[in-house]
């Protein structure tokens, strides 16, 4: 058996204090290691001054009724509880006393003093740390799950319950997981999984989601293989994050960003109309008051007039379109109405009748599959009016031309496509600069470069947009998906 | 002055300029003949036709070429000159004449070789009769 002695220096290798206690003169005697801790009293009432100086406050009530229980009627008691050590600082220690096997001697209790202060201080991380993790997955919607690969079973955490919209007891089961996901994402999510089951590749991608009651929302899915001793793969763990209000921000915004893009071109194009369109009439002007200075004679001078009144009239023309393309595009503020394109075509062929009748044009319209939209009317019959305008003025020279117009739905999507019998154009050649300002591509006098570019500009103001095919000598068509 | 330029050629739409640059022209005797096209295709025709005849004296020693233009517009002109002038040995100052101030279009024609300069419009008399006397001595 160990004497004392030894029996000290483990327990203070252990960083065990103990005080003996006389329970019949109730005299303490605290162990040297004790005294070492805390600081030897001076003092010949040395309980009372371990309540009061030792102790922390918050224990000294408990303390007390333990310590009395103890003395009076050999209750057996464990209490954690800080004590102040010589240095100033409060540290946690478990006092409890040592059983006393033999009840025959009952003179002395001792009272263990264990320092539990790592101990105390990791657990306080613990739940700390648990608690960071907590409010972090609530504050950023992110829930935990594991599939158990081997026995085919899904865990999921209650936010993943709360993200997926399902009751904190529902179990999701192993053969209807892909049921959460929305089905264009089926294929990425059993490629990411099958190659993280397989091969341990962690994976982290966006998806859309299904909630319970079939609601699609956007998450970010983390995935890791978790491995047994054998390193074998045996299941993968991960977070969904609900990015759902990010996601559709970071949509909204670039869908906000292609609207200003689209203007931003349109404003360039309206400062290239400027600089070049009405720059071209204001160079000429200073070209004749050149001349006109270098003019000799009055015959020289007169001479020019004529040209002074032609640049009148192409700065009066170049002016109003500009005017006709500010007014059309100021209309963005009308609202849309259901309108029959029945409706929307007589009005355009009643305008153009002079120009139908002239050319003995043929128009023919099917609006069965389609035959209303909701649209600005303002919009829809400028848009019919160019386009049939544009297929009468580019007639094939050879023919009389016939102007094929019908709506359709495809994929849920509406469609307007007018189709002629015209020249046509060479798209590999002017394929791009079909809608831009200003372009014209036959020396027809009556071209001036902005019906389709106007057009275009209705067409995407609603959302919408515009191609063309077209063959030359067979034909044009514009289609329009609304 | 010097000899004078033989031959002029303008490729514009605009008629009114065309009137008015053949007035200088004529006014300060800068040129013996002129040649316009109101497209860039109409002189691009040309420029083919004599490439078949090897006439070369009807070739121009300057070309001011418009930008923007029906049909064909100065840039697609220029990149189809640029394959069949090697076929000529007279030497062509060619100008693009723009009413643009669009700098990206001030780059793009300096970016080939055979521009002279870009002038933009209106182009003063003494610029022209710069043009001309520069394109004399060379």
């Amino acid at each position: 058996m160990l004497n004392d002695l030894q029996l000290n220096s483990i327990l203070e290798d252990f960083d065990i204090a103990y005080w003996k206690v006389n329970l019949f003169s109730k005299n303490l005697s605290w162990s040297d290691h004790f005294n070492a801790l805390v600081g030897k009293p001076d003092t010949s009432e040395p309980f009372e001054y371990f309540l009061k100086e030792i102790l922390h406050p918050d224990y000294r009530y408990d303390f007390r009724i333990y310590f009395d229980k103890l003395t009076s009627q050999n209750e057996p008691f464990s209490l954690e509880l800080k004590l102040k050590l010589h240095n100033g600082k409060y540290r946690w220690f478990e006092c409890r006393n040592l059983k006393n096997k033999d009840h025959s001697n009952r003179e002395t209790a001792v009272l263990l003093f264990v320092n539990i202060h790592q101990a105390k201080r990791d657990q306080y991380t613990i739940e700390e740390n648990y608690f960071y993790y907590h409010e972090t997955a609530e504050m950023t919607s992110t829930g935990g799950w594991y599939v158990d690969t081997l026995h085919k079973n899904i865990y999921w955490d209650n936010v993943t319950k709360k993200i997926v919209n399902c009751p904190l007891d529902y179990q999701p089961a192993y053969e209807e997981r892909l049921k959460f996901y929305a089905p264009e994402h089926h294929q990425r999510v059993l490629s990411s999984f099958e190659k993280c089951e397989k091969y341990g590749i962690p994976f982290k991608i966006e998806l859309k989601m299904l909630s319970l009651h079939q609601k699609e929302f956007w998450v970010r899915a983390t995935g890791k293989p978790v491995y047994n001793e054998e390193q074998e793969i045996v299941g993968i763990r991960g977070v969904y994050q609900d990015i759902d209000e990010n996601k559709n921000n970071e949509l909204n915004l670039q869908n906000s960003l292609d609207i200003i893009a689209t203007q931003n071109s349109r404003l360039f194009n309206f400062a290239h109309v400027v600089s070049h369109h009405l720059r071209s009439h204001s160079s000429n002007l200073s070209l004749i008051v050149e001349l006109l200075k270098e003019a000799k004679t009055d015959a020289d001078k007169l001479e020019l007039l004529p040209n002074v009144v032609d640049i009148a009239d192409n700065l009066d023309a170049a002016i109003s379109q500009l005017n006709e393309i500010v007014n059309k595009q100021s209309l963005l503020s009308k609202n849309r109405r259901i309108i029959k394109f029945e409706d929307a075509l007589s009005g355009v062929m009643a305008s153009t009748s002079s120009l139908i009748n002239r050319e003995n044009a043929k128009i023919v319209a099917e609006f069965n599959a389609l035959e209303e939209i909701s649209y600005i009317s303002e919009y829809l019959e400028s848009i019919l009016l160019n386009l049939i305008t544009n297929a009468i003025k580019y007639k094939h020279p050879g023919r009389k031309p016939v102007i094929y117009i019908q709506t359709y739905i495809e994929n849920d999507k509406e469609y307007l496509e007018i189709s002629d019998n015209g020249m046509g154009i060479d798209l590999d050649q002017y394929g791009d600069k079909m809608f831009g300002m200003y372009k014209t591509f036959h020396s027809n006098p009556e071209a001036k470069g902005i019906g389709l570019f106007i057009t275009k500009n209705q067409v995407e103001t609603l959302g919408g947009s515009i191609s063309v095919t077209s063959t030359v000598d067979v034909g044009t068509t514009f289609k329009i998906k609304f | 002055m010097g000899q004078k330029v033989e031959l002029a050629c303008i490729i514009d739409d605009d008629k009114i300029y065309v009137n008015l640059v053949r007035k200088i022209i004529e006014i300060k005797k800068l040129s013996e003949n002129l040649l316009i096209f109101k497209n860039g295709k109409e002189a691009l025709d040309y420029f083919q036709l004599i490439m078949g005849n090897m006439t070369e004296d009807k070739l121009p020693d300057i070309i001011f070429l418009d930008l923007n233009m029906p049909v064909m517009d100065g840039w697609e002109f220029l990149s189809e000159f640029i394959k069949i002038k090697n076929n000529f040995e007279k030497k062509i100052t060619l100008y693009v004449v723009s009413s643009s101030i669009d700098p990206r279009d001030l780059e793009r024609a300096k970016s080939f070789n055979m521009v002279t300069d870009y002038l933009i419009k209106p182009i003063e008399l003494k610029k022209f009769e710069k043009i001309f006397e520069k394109n004399n001595a060379a």
